[in-house]
């Protein structure tokens, strides 16, 4: 079975060697992929120095766009299994293997790794955690299933799900928009605990003003991607 | 305002907004520029059912005649969403040409590295003529 953790990176000069360090040494068995979402910083440095496997975006994407490209490369080359894994430092590789065995045992098509079911480790601030909430009543009023962490990065897919992301990704803010749109599909996602750690290095990249932006976009877009042709 | 007229743009405006919903649904637009319209077609509606707010403001910059209040906020709205639209294709522009660029050099590497896969092999082709 071919496993692949995706890792898109934009100015993550600090943290993304350790990053890799993390899977080769906890997730072996799983191929990595860094995208290189146009940093400006040393990032893509780094990963020539070090060897580390990466593709180089000419121009700057944004998750969105950065994630999708690591679907499509999952895609084109034949992997079974792709895992988002960030590179700065937040998510922990000692969990991949594990959430490859809860995805086979339950049949599921997507496992997230959220930070809300047994509430331990990094918590995010008070109003990012209001802003989920939100996000997680909405998508229970929609689709009847609780997702506890619709924002977490750290998700893992099987084959058809990759396929869906690689041909139809949300550009910005993807996360909880992505999730009801395979949902709407007749998709199954599960969730597992995970600790996740403060960001050690770097800026995250959601501003205040961006926030409002951001609750708006992304609630009308989880309307629309309910229905979704 | 007379009611029929509100009730007949209070038509129009749901129907706009059921239009953009709908080709987001489908993929033809993104998300991201529907919004503005979106936004637009709501702000609409709030002048439709509370006319008074455009009478105030008539008043307020001194405006006489209510309906060219409306024209100003109509004129002013189109104004910034075509600016908004113009920064879009600006950054569009950049990422075509920057796109252009690296697909030229790359099909100049891969030419590159074509030619010299080719010389090697015809010394390694072992014919004697």
């Amino acid at each position: 079975m071919k496993k692949l953790a995706i890792i898109p990176a934009y100015n993550e000069q600090a943290s993304i060697l350790n990053t890799v360090r993390d899977i080769k040494m906890n997730a072996p068995e799983f191929d990595y992929v860094v995208v290189n979402d146009c940093s400006t910083d040393g990032t893509l440095d780094v990963c020539e120095k070090e060897g580390i496997n990466c593709i180089k975006l000419p121009v700057n994407l944004g998750i969105g766009g950065a994630v999708q490209a690591g679907y499509l490369y999952g895609v084109r080359n034949g992997y079974d299994i792709a895992v988002q894994f960030d590179g700065d430092g937040q998510h922990s590789a000692l969990y991949l293997e594990e959430m490859v065995d809860y995805l086979i045992d339950n049949s599921a098509d997507m496992v997230i790794g959220s930070r809300f079911i047994k509430n331990e480790g990094f918590q995010s601030s008070r109003l990012r955690r209001m802003g989920i909430k939100h996000f997680n009543l909405l998508i229970k009023m929609l689709t009847g299933r609780s997702i506890t962490d619709p924002t977490s990065g750290m998700r893992m897919v099987n084959g058809d799900v990759m396929r869906l992301f690689s041909e139809d990704y949300p550009k910005d803010y993807p996360e909880p928009e992505s999730v009801v749109y395979i949902m709407s599909k007749g998709k199954k996602v599960l969730e597992i605990p995970v600790l996740m750690n403060e960001r050690k290095e770097g800026i995250s990249s959601i501003s205040p003003t961006k926030s409002v932006y951001y609750m708006i976009k992304v609630t009308i877009a989880i309307f629309i991607a309910r229905v979704r042709k | 305002m007379e009611l029929r007229l509100q009730i007949f743009i209070g038509i129009m405006v749901v129907a706009m907004l059921l239009a953009i919903a709908n080709m987001v649904r489908k993929g033809k637009i993104d998300l991201r520029y529907a919004l503005g319209w979106m936004g637009f077609a709501v702000f609409l509606l709030v002048l439709d059912i509370f006319p008074e707010i455009v009478f105030w403001f008539a008043e307020l910059i001194g405006i006489s005649i209510p309906a060219n209040m409306l024209f100003l906020i109509g004129v002013i709205l189109a104004i910034v969403m075509i600016y908004s639209l113009t920064v879009s294709v600006s950054n569009l522009s950049m990422k075509v040409k920057r796109l252009t660029q690296e697909l030229a050099l790359l099909r100049a590497e891969l030419e590159k590295n074509v030619a010299k896969n080719d010389t090697e092999s015809d010394s390694r082709d072992g014919r004697s003529d």
